[in-house]
């Protein structure tokens, strides 16, 4: 059984929505789930909602997630991720789930929580959809870290993200030998910058548990050619807002397309494949993105993330629980660390 | 018991006789049947004479239906209870748990279904297997047949009483009483509902109404005597929150007679149902404020709220370890009842995780503070220590997540909710009504 803490003051209405999601995992799943926030508060709002009090319990923790405070007097506060980190520390089947700024969560968990043995830095993987399914269960997402965790990486990082990501991947989209590809500006190294060129030389070398395909163009990150993608924290994080922001214009450009009464009836004929592109194309169904790296399972959602994406982060959360990801992922680099000593 | 049943059916038929005439009336003419009601009625057998420590559940049940012909039996206050206390009249809201005194004379109030038993009806088919389950078949709620179990144990049994109130048919009665039987139950007064008879008189709406037949049972079956306490216990499936606070507030006099008959009317009680229960709220008004708790199993996990407007004398238990804990602190239930609804929790799948989460929701939300779970689990630990034999679960794990609860929350001080001196029945049950046909036309909401 797995036990989830859930940070529950971030997120779309302030958190509300974070509290609902619980709630329904609560009654709908048999797994310990722990709501990290203003006990008061908590207490009053889950008075209104339908849960089971049998699988919920609340931390209280009493400072607020304050977005613009310098990052060291909000890791020193009580607020909802520091203290449920401190919960995550001391449990090693919790999975935290938070949508609170990235940084602080990065940041709190690496002072917190261990680090998976010969990992330098911890990675954000992000999933997002391709046009290849991947593995026998037909995964229509592909794995993307990191994006945001580590800014500035060595081909040390990348070559370590490459063997977490591979690991997470064969776990959670049992795919037996993932293909992994980094992320380039041509599938020449020439032009790319040393770290990646030296990452591609020391993973041309045949990892263990992976197939590496080389370089990978940034159009062609959605062809879905590889099922993880290594890039940097700050070229991840870049890419995924875009491919975000690309799938946002989508929707803005359809509803505008709305407006005259033509192209109206025209989007009321192809509603069904918008709903189905409209439902491929969105983030909530991703369930957010974990951080690999630390020995303590933690996924940080997007800021403004709804009932959905918070209640599809318990359910990767139930299944990174499950499928005992984290080992798998310790176990991957410890093969890499061996092959290349 | 076939004999019973034949003699019950008998009974019933004997009442339609002299009832038909109404009802007809109820259904197409009211206002005519107004004047008919206005001349003088002959008042029910008062309850008082209805019950005996000597009754089996048939026979009281027997009793329950021919009030005419049940003979007097007055039971002294010394015969119930050698250690009677004064009756001494006490506000709702100076009553806390720890001030009732536990050699009271304590009337336990058991709805069936959903309660006690883990039964679903929601649909036809579960209605008819439901009938048809044999009573071995029958599955209780987890730590229910504990629990009670507990609060009848021989040591105390003198002092208690249990009835059980049911929405079950009366044909049902041989399966339950076997069930009850089973598990070592033996209530004093077991009340079915009637439904064989509604449908024969076309009393449609009294198959699924809950308000006029409960109501009607619980002040039948009250016992007058000067210092008797009632623990109610039901579920969220039905009325019980509504019916069970009624009957509260009709004992302590809180509902007077103009307000009673309009909130019979507004919950379309038929008017044969609505002179008698008028008659025993002439009766019964005022007699004593009893009623300590009232006890709400969650079945369908409504939310809290729902129950808030009664006050903290209804309290909604996700489990049965909830209601032990507050009997525990009540005085009611001794260290090692409460040991004994553990392990049947233990034994039904429940892990320490899961009890503790609902210690601390007792907590959250002020009916347990956190020196109460302090003698609680030295209690546990002192019941295990000498239980004979020892323990096959011991408790100590679930102590130690007690304490971990408790050390998280141990700086909030949370008082415990209000008693709720007005309730606002109408509104309530407009209130319910209304979720009722919202579920109906629009499904049920998600978290709702």
């Amino acid at each position: 059984m797995a036990h989830i803490v859930i940070d529950t003051c971030g997120g779309r209405e302030a958190g509300a929505e974070a509290l609902e999601a619980a709630a329904i995992a609560s009654l709908q799943l048999d797994h310990q789930l722990t709501l990290v926030g203003d006990e008061t508060e908590l207490t009053g709002k889950l008075a209104r909602i339908a849960h089971d009090a049998e699988r919920l319990r609340v931390a209280h923790a009493g400072d607020p997630v304050d977005p613009d405070q310098p990052l060291r007097v909000a890791l020193a506060a009580r607020n909802s991720v520091t203290v449920g980190l401190e919960l995550l520390a001391r449990d090693p089947a919790a999975v935290f789930i938070s949508a609170g700024p990235p940084g602080l969560i990065v940041g709190a968990a690496l002072r917190t929580l261990g680090r998976i043995p010969s990992v330098g830095h911890a990675a954000l993987a992000a999933v997002y959809p391709t046009l290849r399914p991947h593995g026998p269960a037909s995964d229509p997402f592909a794995l993307l870290l990191d994006v945001g965790a580590t800014v500035q990486c060595s081909s040390e990082d990348l070559v370590t993200f490459a063997a977490m990501g591979a690991a997470y991947a064969s776990k959670i989209s049992s795919i037996e030998r993932p293909r992994v590809a980094l992320l380039s500006n041509g599938t020449a190294t020439a032009g790319a910058p040393p770290r990646v060129r030296d990452a591609h030389r020391r993973l041309l070398q045949g990892p263990p548990g992976f197939e590496y395909v080389g370089c990978l163009r940034a159009d062609h990150v959605t062809s879905g050619d590889a099922d993880v993608i290594v890039t940097d924290g700050f070229t991840g994080d870049v890419l995924l807002r875009t491919l975000e922001g690309i799938a946002a214009t989508g929707e803005l450009l359809i509803k505008r397309a709305a407006e005259r009464f033509q192209w109206r009836l025209g989007v009321q004929m192809l509603g069904d494949g918008i709903a189905a592109i409209r439902e491929f194309t969105d983030w909530e169904n991703y369930g957010g993105a974990p951080l690999l790296g630390v020995d303590r399972a933690v996924i940080v959602t997007q800021a403004n993330s709804g009932r959905r994406a918070f209640l599809n982060a318990i359910r990767l959360g139930v299944k990174i629980d499950r499928l005992q990801v984290l080992a798998a992922v310790a176990t991957g680099v410890a093969a890499l660390r061996s092959k290349e000593a | 018991m076939n004999g019973h049943d034949e003699h019950d059916e008998h009974d019933e038929h004997d009442e339609h006789d002299e009832h038909d005439e109404h009802d007809e009336h109820d259904e197409h003419d009211e206002h005519d049947e107004h004047d008919e009601h206005d001349e003088p009625k002959q008042a029910p057998t008062p309850a008082t004479e209805l019950i005996s420590e000597d009754l089996t559940p048939d026979e009281a049940a027997t009793e329950e239906l021919t009030p005419e012909v049940a003979p007097p039996k007055v039971i002294s206050p010394e015969v119930i209870s050698p250690e009677v206390v004064s009756p001494e009249v006490v506000s709702p809201g100076a009553i806390t748990p720890t001030q009732v005194a536990p050699r009271r004379l304590v009337h336990l109030r058991w709805d069936l279904d959903k309660t006690y038993l883990q039964t679903n009806f929601d649909s036809v088919k579960d209605l008819v297997k439901t009938f048809w389950q044999k009573p071995e078949d029958k599955a209780t709620v987890a730590g229910a047949q504990a629990l009670l179990q507990s609060l009848m144990d021989p040591a105390d049994r003198p002092n208690r009483r249990v009835t059980f109130i049911s929405g079950s048919p009366r044909q049902m009665r041989k399966v339950l009483m076997r069930k009850l039987c089973l598990d070592g139950v033996e209530p004093d007064m077991f009340i079915l509902k009637p439904n064989l008879e509604n449908l024969l008189r076309g009393r449609f709406r009294a198959l699924r109404g809950q308000v006029g037949y409960k109501l009607k049972a619980l002040l039948l079956s009250h016992m007058a005597a000067e210092a008797v306490d009632e623990y109610l216990f039901g579920d969220d499936a039905e009325q019980d929150a509504f019916i069970y606070s009624l009957y509260a507030d009709i004992l302590s006099g809180q509902v007077d007679a103009v307000r009673m008959a309009a909130i019979l009317t507004t919950c379309k009680v038929y008017r044969h149902d609505v002179d008698e229960i008028m008659a025993y709220h002439k009766q019964l008004a005022g007699s004593g404020d009893v009623v300590r708790r009232i006890f709400i199993h969650l079945d369908r996990r409504s939310p809290l709220d729902r129950f808030a407007a009664y006050g903290a004398r209804v309290v909604a238990i996700y489990n049965y370890f909830q209601c032990a804990v507050l009997l525990f602190d009540a005085g009611l239930l001794s260290a090692r009842g409460l040991v004994g609804v553990l392990a049947a929790m233990a034994a039904a799948g429940y892990t320490p995780e899961r009890v503790a989460n609902s210690v601390q929701d007792l907590m959250r939300r002020g009916f347990v503070q956190p020196p109460a779970i302090a003698k609680i689990s030295e209690a546990l630990d002192e019941a295990e220590r000498t239980a004979d034999p020892p323990a096959e679960r011991p408790a100590r794990y679930f102590m130690q997540k007690f304490e971990e609860v408790v050390a998280g929350l141990s700086e909030l001080t949370r008082s415990p909710p209000p008693w709720e001196l007005d309730i606002n029945y109408l509104g309530l049950y407009h209130e319910a009504r209304f979720h009722r046909q919202q579920h109906r036309w629009l499904g049920i909401r998600l978290l709702d």
